[in-house]
């Protein structure tokens, strides 16, 4: 084999993220930065000394409501994406997330192998996700169901609707409300190291293997490299 | 021979009250009780048929403040309810008998009610060793908790102590203190949980069983709706500065001076289901959060282990007492950031070899042209 | 030939307390007091914030309430180098004085008069009579013939209901019971409406802790701000408010309490002669009025008096090593080291050993380990420590306010000085001060308004709250006096953390076992020598040890 790649080789184009899954790729993403910044708030905000009446301010009140109505969006939206799963097309498929066949972790070790200790060559066929990635996210989506799941618990203690009830029993199994608040705040890291680490991944990919990861969310399409022929 | 016990009604008429007297104690406690005024012709007919019901009270790990905290009660008083509504055979705080005299009155009153009797507890159960850490005359407090049940009609298990084991149960808990309702599993209990509770639940609590003969609704941890629905913030007269984000930083700071939220210096009441904004304490004098100090979560099952006080996040175990979950977050932060530009660097060492490498093996322009040609050929 | 009397539970107290009693000829020839629970609060604070520390040690005890928050507090601040505001020292001095007159109010009526009082001779009185008495000795405005006659008719309703509650199998006919039918009459009477009454004065804690029991306190001073411009905060509302429960309280214990003690002691004049006990008393004092580092300015001295000398007031300190220790010999606990020896509480160490009876049980073993609580020394001697002790050494120390209610009461009584030394002494002793207790609030209720109105309204010191500022090591001490005596917590702090926490608690000295030389503590001793006339009804045991006011979950915590 020669010349392993050039400026004409040839790619096809694949057309990898439908238009429902970007949409929700995005409104996730954004979800998930307003409700840490405001959780952040909520957990620690910030200190004001004026003399202003109370009544002439809510910008804390303001916070929670923000924080609050991101959370059905972010809910909604993620039941919206797995129910995507099973509808959608194969690289948005929940099989994409599940390591249930020794295929599927040979891949995750390769991925391990050859982009986080970079000591193998051999490069990666998959071309949604590859496996490490997939089930990263899935680990990613149960982080998601924990906090909805305990966000909605918390809010049940000051909402009367019957949604939101769904979620009660959180609170006596993790020990109270406390307990519940801990872990949510805890869990706001979680997204954030998350955020760091995908993001940056996202740009390396597209760095090294030259396929359009960046792009691939916006416009939906990767390029792939036709295999050489012989 | 032994006397037929008099109805409540028959003793108050006994004492020179009216009958009318009799129907305002009825409507007074059927508002104690949270009770809607509908159901005041059930309290009056209940009290006008039922002789004063015997009650047992015991202390096990518990600092008394729960039975300190009772007779605070403003509505009813306690004398009332001691001389007039209950018939208190046991209670090791008040009672005149002591030793094999006051073990004797608790036998017999278990006895001869059998299946009647209201249990109330004060306290948690040590459970290691076999229960040497408490014992009352020579027998553990496990094995009188379990002979007690038995025959009780319904047990209420006084203060954070009997219903989640309160302080003795903190972390490394020596004892093995235990709340009532993981000892004893085939009996109604209520949990009536604070430390103390305050003086009007508990009292209605008392009211609403005497009232009714059963026990009032409970919520999925036993706690009586009436009083444990609400979370503390859900009333706290601080809550518009809550809402504004107007905090105290400080105690004592200017914030502080003009009444803002507690938040910041670690209130609990977000987190805590009790009535204090409501019903407050000591006949409505104050709460806690009025008198400028955050609400320590005393209702809430562990809040011995949520501390520090003082800090919005409790501190993780194992590290110093200022380490939270920012902290911890922040150095994970700090460490995947770190990570990340190792990697970063690794990759452009790589990403150059493999630029190196393409560029070494890319074409010649003119083989380009070549391909470029064979290509337009091949079309 | 001794018999051997078990009286477990002893009731009208605060905790699980046993006494074991050898009775010889009538009389008590040995007594083994034992401590039946406990939970473990030090081994608990290890390793927490130093500030929450308050709240932990305040939930010893429910009855004494707010005194171990702030011992607590005092004892970090010691070990910190903080100094309170004027205006938190006076709260702590309000809450102080507030718990006083409370707890003892509640101790003489509703946990030590039915040692005195037969309520069932109250059925027998005349209730103008007892009406006539009690104007004779008291402006009390509910003191009427109606008004006892009331009562009286709902005790007699309740007792012929058949259900005596908590007077069934009392004591009731025992020929230790002298008071005259009226007088039975007036203490029932009072019983009622003093508890009807504490629940008033317990508002002082609400208003500076929010509740009560259990208030706030807080290492630095006070939670509670003042702004006079705030209809929540510490304004002139809730300063009168304090103001007018304070003046209730006075008028309470000078026309309900102290009047009610003079006339049942005046019928018991031989439990002036039993019951002393030790002759050694110990006060650490309180009641800063300029500042808690100043002790020579507390209201209530500091000091020791050894073998009934009131000539000679000893100086105690709490952190030096040779005066306050502990030992375990005949506690269920072990050191590491030398079992027999004592450890000062810096040193302290807490670890159960159970080596008692596999319950049930019917007697104890008293050669060996035989109680849950510590044995506590002063300079090797054991203590007796309360408001009897608080009284002699303020007594000794030359207190005039303290002299003059002691020679007043003497006077009244017909007594000299050595009737303090007993059963009964203990007991007036603890309404002398209460009267005392009382009056000073109202003082430190008025420097309080003063300081306001002169501009300071300071509250925390906020200098060494954050612990940042905390050196990596600190040791401290906090003294104060409970209502049932001497009581301190000593603190050791490192790296930010409780490393060690240790309480010698009042209780913890009068009722503890032996010591590894034999020597019995309080309780023991003062019940040596009790005449019983029915060694099946332990009357004569629950005068002497109720007249200490017993908390034994303050004592093993
Ligand atoms: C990415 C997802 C989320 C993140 C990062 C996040 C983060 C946070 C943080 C850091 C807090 C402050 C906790 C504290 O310190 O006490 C908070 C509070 C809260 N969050 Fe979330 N949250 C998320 C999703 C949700 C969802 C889905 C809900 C559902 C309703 C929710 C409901 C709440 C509630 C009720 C509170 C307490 C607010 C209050 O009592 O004022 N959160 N959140
Ligand atoms: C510059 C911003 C971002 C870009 C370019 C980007 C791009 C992508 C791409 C290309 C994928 C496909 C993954 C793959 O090929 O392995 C993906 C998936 C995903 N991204 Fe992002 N992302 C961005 C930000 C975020 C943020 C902030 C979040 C939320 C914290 C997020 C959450 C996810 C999730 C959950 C998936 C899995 C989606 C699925 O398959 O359902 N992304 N992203
Ligand atoms: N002993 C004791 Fe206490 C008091 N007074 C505490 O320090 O009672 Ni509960
Ligand atoms: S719940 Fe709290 S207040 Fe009640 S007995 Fe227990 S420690 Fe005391
Ligand atoms: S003071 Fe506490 S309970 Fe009140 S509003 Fe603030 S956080 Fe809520
Ligand atoms: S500490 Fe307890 S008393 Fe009420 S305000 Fe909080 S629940
Ligand atoms: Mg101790």
């Amino acid at each position: 084999m020669k010349a392993a790649k050039t400026k004409y080789a040839e790619y096809y184009q694949i057309y990898v993220w439908e238009l429902p899954v970007r949409f929700y790729h995005w409104i996730n993403a954004l979800c998930i930065v307003v409700l840490a910044i405001t959780g952040y708030l909520i957990g620690q905000p910030i200190a004001i000394h004026s003399s202003t009446e109370a009544s002439f301010q809510y910008w804390f009140g303001t916070v929670r409501f923000i924080h609050f109505s991101f959370a059905f969006v972010f809910f909604f939206n993620f039941l919206y994406r797995i129910y995507w799963g099973f509808v959608g097309n194969s690289f948005a498929s929940w099989k994409t997330f599940i390591p249930y066949t020794p295929q599927h972790w040979k891949e995750i070790f390769h991925v391990l192998c050859l982009d986080v200790l970079q000591i193998c060559k051999k490069p990666l066929k998959s071309i949604g996700h590859n496996a490490l990635a997939g089930l990263t996210y899935f680990l990613t989506f149960l982080v998601f169901l924990f906090q909805a799941i305990t966000g909605f618990g918390l809010y049940a203690g000051m909402s009367d609707n019957w949604f939101t009830g769904l979620f009660t029993w959180i609170i006596p199994l993790m020990g109270g409300d406390f307990a519940v608040r801990q872990w949510h705040h805890l869990m706001m890291w979680f997204f954030i190291i998350f955020a760091m680490i995908h993001v940056y991944l996202v740009f390396y990919h597209d760095y090294i293997e030259e396929r359009g990861t960046t792009s691939s969310m916006v416009g939906g399409w990767k390029f792939i490299e036709k295999p050489e022929k012989e | 021979m032994p006397h037929k016990p008099q109805t409540i009604l028959e003793q108050m008429l006994a004492k020179g009250y009216t009958r009318r007297d009799f129907l305002r104690f009825c409507s007074y406690i059927t508002a104690a009780a949270g009770i809607h005024a509908s159901g005041l012709s059930k309290v009056v007919k209940a009290l006008e048929t039922k002789a004063r019901p015997p009650v047992v009270w015991f202390h096990f790990q518990e600092c008394t403040c729960c039975s300190e905290s009772f007779i605070r009660s403003s509505h009813p008083i306690v004398a009332d309810i001691v001389l007039d509504k209950i018939s208190l055979d046991y209670t090791e705080t008040l009672q005149a008998a002591a030793g094999h005299q006051a073990e004797e009155a608790l036998h017999k009153t278990m006895k001869e009610n059998y299946g009647n009797y209201l249990m109330l507890v004060e306290g948690s159960v040590p459970t290691k060793d076999g229960g040497i850490y408490c014992t009352i005359a020579g027998k553990t407090a496990l094995s009188t908790v379990k002979e007690a049940a038995e025959g009780a009609a319904a047990i209420i298990a006084w203060g954070s102590c009997a219903s989640n084991g309160c302080i003795q149960a903190a972390n490394p808990n020596p004892t093995g203190a235990t709340p009532i309702y993981k000892i004893i599993t085939n009996k109604p209990i209520i949990n009536v949980p604070g430390c103390p509770p305050i003086a009007e639940v508990m009292a209605g609590v008392v009211v609403h069983y005497l009232a009714f003969n059963r026990i009032p609704q409970l919520d999925g941890l036993k706690r009586p709706k009436a009083f444990y629905s609400k979370r503390v913030h859900d009333s706290c007269y601080r809550r518009p500065y809550y809402d504004a984000g107007l905090f105290v930083e400080t105690f004592d700071d200017e914030n502080a001076k003009k009444g803002y939220c507690l938040y910041k210096v670690g209130c609990r009441g977000p987190v805590t289901y009790n009535s204090c904004g409501i019903i407050r304490w000591n006949d409505g004098v104050s709460y806690p959060i009025q008198s400028g100090h955050g609400c320590i979560g005393c209702s809430e099952a562990n809040f011995w282990d949520n501390g520090p006080f003082y800090q919005h996040l409790a501190s993780f175990p194992g590290f110093g007492i200022e380490t939270t979950a920012d902290t911890i977050g922040t150095i994970l932060g700090i460490g995947t950031a770190a990570g990340i530009a190792a990697h970063a660097v690794a990759t452009n060492i790589r990403k150059r070899k493999i630029i190196k490498h393409e560029l070494e093996h890319s074409v010649k322009d003119e083989e380009l042209k070549a391909t470029d040609e064979e290509k337009k050929g091949g079309e | 030939m001794a018999t051997r009397i078990v009286v477990d539970p002893i009731t009208r107290i605060e905790g699980h307390l046993r006494i074991e009693a050898e009775v010889k000829n009538g009389k008590i020839a040995d007594a083994y007091s034992s401590g039946t629970m406990v939970r473990g609060f030090e081994i608990i604070l290890k390793g927490r914030d130093p500030r929450d520390a308050w709240a932990f040690v305040e939930r010893a005890c429910g009855v004494c309430t707010t005194v171990h928050a702030l011992a607590s507090v005092r004892a970090v601040e010691n070990a910190l180098k903080i100094e309170v505001p004027p205006n938190a020292e006076l709260i702590r001095n309000l809450m102080f004085c507030a718990q006083y007159v409370q707890d003892h109010v509640v101790h003489f009526y509703h946990l030590h008069a039915l040692d005195w009082v037969d309520v069932v001779s109250a059925l027998k009185a005349n209730p103008a009579e007892a009406a006539r008495i009690a104007q004779s000795i008291s402006p009390w405005p509910k003191n009427s013939a109606s008004y006892f006659k009331e009562v009286q008719k709902r005790i007699q309703t309740f007792v012929e209901s058949g259900q005596l509650g908590i007077f069934a199998n009392g004591y009731w006919g025992h020929p230790a019971y002298k008071l005259p039918p009226e007088v039975n009459l007036l203490a029932v009477s009072h019983y009622l409406d003093a508890l009807e009454w504490q629940k008033e004065v317990v508002k002082i804690h609400t208003i500076f802790g929010g509740k009560n029991p259990h208030p706030n306190y807080l290492v630095g001073g006070a939670p509670c701000s003042i702004n006079p411009d705030d209809a929540m905060a510490l304004n002139a509302e809730r300063l009168a408010k304090v103001g007018q429960l304070i003046g209730d309280a006075i008028d309470f214990v000078e026309q309900v309490y102290i009047p009610d003690l003079l006339a049942v002691a005046g019928f018991y004049k031989e439990w002036f002669a039993i019951g002393g006990g030790l002759k050694n008393y110990l006060s650490y004092g309180d009641l800063p009025t300029n500042g808690y580092n100043d002790p020579t300015n507390f209201k209530f001295p500091r000091g020791a008096i050894l073998n009934r000398n009131l000539n000679e007031v000893f100086e105690v300190k709490g952190d030096d090593p040779d005066q306050v220790r502990e030992y375990v010999t005949h506690s269920w606990y072990k050191y590491n080291g030398d079992n027999n020896t004592s450890l000062h509480p810096w040193d302290g160490e807490t670890e159960f050993n159970y080596t008692g009876p596999q319950p049930p049980y019917e007697h104890l073993n008293v050669e060996g380990k035989y109680s849950w609580l510590k044995t506590p020394r002063w300079k090797d001697n054991p203590m007796e420590v309360g408001p009897l002790a608080r009284m002699l050494v303020a007594y000794a120390s030359g207190s005039t306010d303290v002299q003059e209610v002691v020679n007043e009461t003497l006077k009244k009584l017909n007594a000299p000085v050595t009737a303090l030394f007993s059963t009964l002494g203990r007991t007036a002793a603890r309404g002398l001060e209460t009267k005392l207790t009382a009056h000073w609030m109202k003082g430190f209720h008025q420097d309080l308004i003063n300081n306001i109105k002169n501009g300071d309204t300071r509250m925390f010191n906020k200098e060494k709250w954050e612990p940042e500022t905390w050196p990596a090591e600190a040791k401290g001490v906090g003294l104060s006096e409970a209502p049932r005596g001497a009581l301190a917590h000593w603190i050791v702090i490192k790296d930010k953390k409780i490393d060690n926490y240790q309480l010698v608690v009042p209780s913890t000295w009068n009722a503890s076992p032996r010591d590894a030389n034999g020597n019995q503590s309080s309780y023991e001793a003062s019940l040596m020598d009790t005449p019983m006339a029915n060694s099946d009804q332990p009357l004569e045991i629950l005068r002497t040890v109720h007249s200490f006011d017993p908390c034994i979950a303050c004592a093993v915590h």
